[in-house]
């Protein structure tokens, strides 16, 4: 096996080791009951809505805060890091493990329940499969961002849970709607920019532009990278005696 | 590694957190061989380790590994291993799989029979795929070793490697790394037990509060510890009398009648307690009870430091 796939093996199995990863799943399968229980109640409202303000709004960032910063955060708390970084790796190959599987696990968690929510809500007709389809896209870009970005925030502090929730919740979510310019430091905004145009649909505020979205969410991903990588170089254990 | 170039180097480095200095201006170089780093808890032992292993930057100074910086270059980890004390191993992985996954890690053109090498160097076969979170603290010293030399680094840093470990596995331990220097690797352990680094090392480099008290072959450190002034209390029959008595001994330069008991300060450790018996007996006095007041590390270590 090579140095990186025993890497991205090792922080996979880690995360999927984690208590939190379980509860983290079941949020990212709650869209889907709540389908379920629209379904059942008789309604089939418009998926758009549902799509939008649960999962890329609410369950995308959650799941991706908590794998980003379990993905290295986690393993510096407690000490494991050392073994992996005790070898002659170099310091980006280590970055680009971590965030990769922090993305695709957040990919893996919250893409199959948007596509079965859209699905469910919409029937399996053209039009929902292309709003699903849309929606997904732009979730899996919007993931791969935050990912990263919340990867690299485990390495910047301890408080990444706390620092992450703060920015998803009063950043992006209150102060979005106040200050127009937020937008431009905005994943969700720049998420819902390639959400709107690939479906054509509402978003709530008037979107970003699709090529304004798409370099804001590629700035993320690679100043995110950067900073894993700088980071891991300038790596410290700390005051042990 | 260039042949002339120390193993190890360390030139006036400190290490700094805010104002608290744990590493005070310590200098020494290492070749191949045994050496024990000997200190109190607190003593800087770690950051020592953690410094040479490339872990934390100097705050002044350079550390070298085999002639490289060892702060900023994952490539010194082909030639070094660290056997940490605290850092945690994934519970959920095999023993088997945590030395396999560091061959892996490692870039080993044949990483599972440099696995099975290391597993069978630190006698760890029978217990090699069971979880590590079953094995005991002595187990989990010995995977950690055998992860630390799946790559067979030609340098190789032990932190306090005999802590959880019973006499047995203490020795196979001491054995093993035995073999290994005289293999011509430069190992390094610190530990705050004295005889552990008696058995073992062949040279020894002491700390204390973060500086380097004395470095050295083991037996010219051993003589510095047993010469050293010693205190004694004692009680006995009639102290004024046996602190006549023993003014006349050699090794004895001070002494004080304080309320109820004798103070002695005594130069000769070994002298001084063949003496003391004798001489009160022919004195006619009766010994009650001889404390030793300072006999701790502790004392050896500041004594060391004060020299």
């Amino acid at each position: 096996m090579t140095a990186f796939r025993a890497l991205t093996v090792v922080t996979l199995r880690a995360l999927l080791g984690r208590r939190r990863t379980l509860l983290i799943a079941l949020l990212g399968g709650l869209p889907i009951l709540v389908a379920v229980l629209i379904r059942v109640g008789g309604g089939r409202p418009d998926a758009a809505p549902i799509l939008d303000t649960l999962v890329i709004r609410t369950v995308l960032p959650l799941v991706a805060l908590v794998l980003g910063t379990a993905a290295l955060g986690s393993e510096i708390d407690d000490g494991t890091v050392i073994f992996q970084l005790l070898k002659p790796i170099a310091r980006w190959r280590i970055a680009l493990a971590k965030t990769s599987v922090a993305a695709g696990m957040t990919a893996a968690l919250v893409l199959p329940p948007m596509v079965v929510t859209g699905l469910l809500l919409g029937g399996i007709n053209p039009t929902s499969i292309g709003l699903a389809g849309g929606f997904t896209i732009a979730a899996l870009v919007g993931g791969i961002a935050y990912a990263v970005g919340f990867t690299a925030l485990g390495l910047v502090t301890s408080r990444a849970l706390i620092v992450g929730l703060g920015y998803t919740l009063i950043w992006e979510g209150v102060l979005a709607g106040i200050l127009e310019g937020t937008r431009f430091l905005s994943i969700r905004q720049a998420t819902l920019g390639v959400a709107a145009s690939l479906t054509g649909r509402d978003v709530g505020v008037e979107p970003l532009t699709p090529t304004v979205s798409l370099v804001i969410l590629a700035a993320v991903v690679v100043t995110g990278f950067a900073i894993a990588t700088l980071r891991l170089r300038r790596f410290q254990v700390r005051a042990a005696d | 590694m260039t042949a002339g170039v120390p193993a190890i180097q360390l030139d006036h480095v400190s290490r700094w957190y805010g104002n608290v200095v744990a590493v005070n201006d310590v200098s020494f170089a290492l070749g191949p061989g045994v050496t024990g780093l000997l200190g109190p808890n607190g003593a800087g032992k770690t950051t020592l380790l953690h410094l040479l292993a490339g872990l934390l930057a100097p705050s002044a100074g350079a550390v070298r590994v085999a002639g490289r910086p060892a702060f900023g270059d994952p490539s010194i980890y082909r030639f070094v291993g660290l056997v940490p004390e605290r850092e945690a191993v994934p519970d959920y992985l095999t023993g088997r799989e945590f030395v396999r996954l560091n061959a892996d890690l490692q870039g080993l053109g044949d990483p599972g029979a440099a696995t099975d090498r290391a597993i069978g160097t630190v006698e760890l076969g029978d217990a090699a795929d069971r979880p590590i979170g079953t094995y005991s603290k002595g187990m989990r010293q010995r995977i950690k070793l055998a992860s630390a030399l799946v790559h067979e680094p030609r340098i190789l840093l032990l932190d306090e490697p005999f802590n959880g470990m019973d006499p047995r596995q203490r020795l196979h331990m001491m054995d093993l790394l035995r073999r290994m220097a005289a293999e011509g690797r430069a190992i390094l352990f610190s530990s705050h037990i004295l005889e552990e680094v008696e058995r073992l090392a062949e040279a020894v480099l002491v700390v204390y509060a973060g500086r380097l008290a004395a470095s050295g072959d083991f037996r010219s450190i051993r003589r510095l510890m047993t010469d050293r002034p010693h205190r004694f209390t004692i009680r006995s029959s009639d102290d004024r009398g046996l602190a006549a008595a023993l003014l006349a001994h050699p090794a004895v330069f001070g002494l004080e009648l304080l309320d109820g008991r004798l103070a002695v300060q005594a130069s000769d450790l070994t002298g001084f307690a063949r003496g003391i018996a004798p001489i009160a007996r022919s004195a006619g006095i009766r010994l009650y009870e001889l404390t030793a007041t300072d006999d701790t590390l502790e004392s050896v270590f500041s004594y060391l430091v004060r020299r």
